[in-house]
């Protein structure tokens, strides 16, 4: 096995797209080609060749389906959370901002600096990790998707430590109201609301997590 | 006329959009927003009014290069609402341990191309959605769900899936791989939406080994292996000798059979 797309510098992605984009199904001479143009990659470029071969197996008729089951006026949870990273993601790109400068920010202010802001993406995932539960659940604590009444001090301490941040700015990170950018796209149209909170209990069980992370979650 | 692509192909030439979704984007960019936003709700495909996923991604895309905060926020969750319900399709709940987090990891990884437009290594990889957005999207997606596939495998982690019915049932081997041809030439035909089902599952099923060796020859069309040193085969491309390929094709084939009288 060569490189991987992390340690590439975007090219195997480049033939990724390539090899998806040229036919609905790949041939043999279509791999051929592209692996031609990326020999470092032909062994990645078989698997997904073959992986994009089994994909077509299945159809776009449930995809379309789903599409167009879609409720437009709403947006979903998860949608909401992409946004929210995009937004993040954006002011700390078009700012020169990133974690570290939201972590040494004053804590008592509505707009309170987010303590998992800019986190790397293998970071968001290891703190899932260590605590039991998945990226979904920790996007909800990114997003204030959690109403912090019904959060356990000791669970908020337990963020803290992870976090290796002060315990006072998770947890005004915590009580401050959702803001517009984490807000505002639960709705489409129309004022956002910081209603849409859920408690602590709902956001557990509400995150595809196993009967035993929740377990674990609602213990801490 | 909407900003050319500048993303080439293999053969130098510019990547294009359709003429369709050039049109669709010469329109959309002309709509007040009260227009635009009403256009956007617009789910039915068959709508003339429906705005493709290409032209979404031009007008964030647009929003993005001019700063456009409000473009942003209006067209990106339709977008990603599409890719979620994709994703939710081909990413379900079940296929694979937290599905959900992979197709969150999905979302924000797209919304991270927007986010880098226009900069870093590749700073055109968008054009690839203003062409063909569903192509592009499935290898952002298949790219993900290998690379949390190979994290599994690296931290040992189990994948518990359901057991397959088509696992342990081998039964006298036929046609089966004239049946898994004809399966990818009539795909999507309302027949084979019958049987799609057990029949991706048996393919996805096999061992890596097995399925790739039926892959290759019997859908990519190689040759099990060739006398000719410079041709490409299955067994060139799994690193394995002709033999080899003709062994998990047989143990291949008899987990397959079962689909003969069915396809």
């Amino acid at each position: 096995m060569s490189q991987t797309v992390n340690a590439g510098p975007g090219a195997l992605r480049e033939a990724f797209y390539a090899l998806s984009i040229a036919q609905e199904v790949p041939d043999a001479e279509l791999l051929d080609e592209i692996v031609r143009q990326y020999p470092q990659y032909g062994n990645e470029l078989t698997e997904f060749a073959i992986a994009i071969a089994v994909d077509a197996l299945r159809g776009d008729r449930a995809v379309e389906a789903a599409e167009a089951a879609i409720d437009p006026t709403l947006v979903s949870p998860a949608v909401s959370r992409a946004m929210s990273h995009f937004q993040n993601r954006l002011h700390a790109v078009t700012t020169g901002t990133g974690a570290t400068q939201a972590m040494t920010a004053p804590a008592k202010v509505a707009d309170a600096p987010n303590p998992f802001l800019g986190l790397p993406r293998s970071e968001f995932r290891a703190l899932a990790e260590r605590l039991n539960a998945n990226t979904v659940f920790i996007g909800k604590l990114r997003d204030r998707q959690i109403d912090p009444k019904t959060m356990a001090p000791s669970f908020q301490k337990r963020i803290a430590d992870e976090l290796r941040a002060p315990l006072e700015v998770v947890v005004a990170h915590f009580v401050a109201r959702q803001t517009v950018l984490a807000g505002q796209f639960y709705k489409t149209e129309g004022k956002p609301s910081t209603g849409t909170q859920q408690t602590f209990e709902e956001a557990v069980r509400s995150s595809g997590l196993s009967d035993a992370q929740q377990r674990s979650l609602l213990e801490l | 006329m909407a900003q050319p692509l500048t993303k080439t192909e293999l053969d130098g030439a510019l990547y294009a959009r359709p003429s369709g979704v050039e049109a669709q984007i010469d329109e959309a960019t002309q709509l007040p927003r009260p227009d635009l936003r009403a256009r956007l709700l617009i789910v039915d495909r068959d709508d003339p009014g429906y705005l493709r996923h290409e032209c979404l991604v031009h007008l964030v895309r647009q929003g993005r290069r001019s700063g456009d905060q409000g473009l942003m926020s209006a067209v990106l969750p339709v977008l990603l609402g599409r890719c979620d319900a994709n994703l939710l399709v081909k990413v379900p709940d079940g296929g694979m341990p937290d599905a959900a987090s992979l197709r969150q990891e999905i979302l924000d990884e797209l919304t991270e191309l927007f986010v880098v437009d226009g900069s870093g290594t590749c700073p055109d990889e968008l054009d690839f959605y203003e062409c063909k957005f569903n192509k592009a999207f499935r290898a952002l997606r298949i790219d993900a769900v290998r690379r949390e596939e190979r994290r599994r495998r690296r931290e040992g982690v189990m994948v518990d899936l359901p057991p397959s019915e088509a696992m342990g049932q081998p039964e006298a081997y036929e046609d089966a791989f004239a049946r898994v041809s004809e399966a990818f030439r009539v795909l999507p035909t309302q027949e084979w939406d019958v049987f799609r089902d057990p029949f991706v599952k048996a393919i996805e099923a096999l061992p890596p080994d097995e399925r790739e060796a039926v892959i290759l020859v019997h859908v990519l069309g190689y040759k099990e292996e060739s006398e000719d040193i410079d041709e490409e085969t299955a067994a060139t491309r799994c690193n394995c000798t002709g033999r080899t390929i003709r062994n998990r094709l047989t143990r291949a084939a008899a987990k397959l059979s079962r689909f003969k009288e069915d396809l």
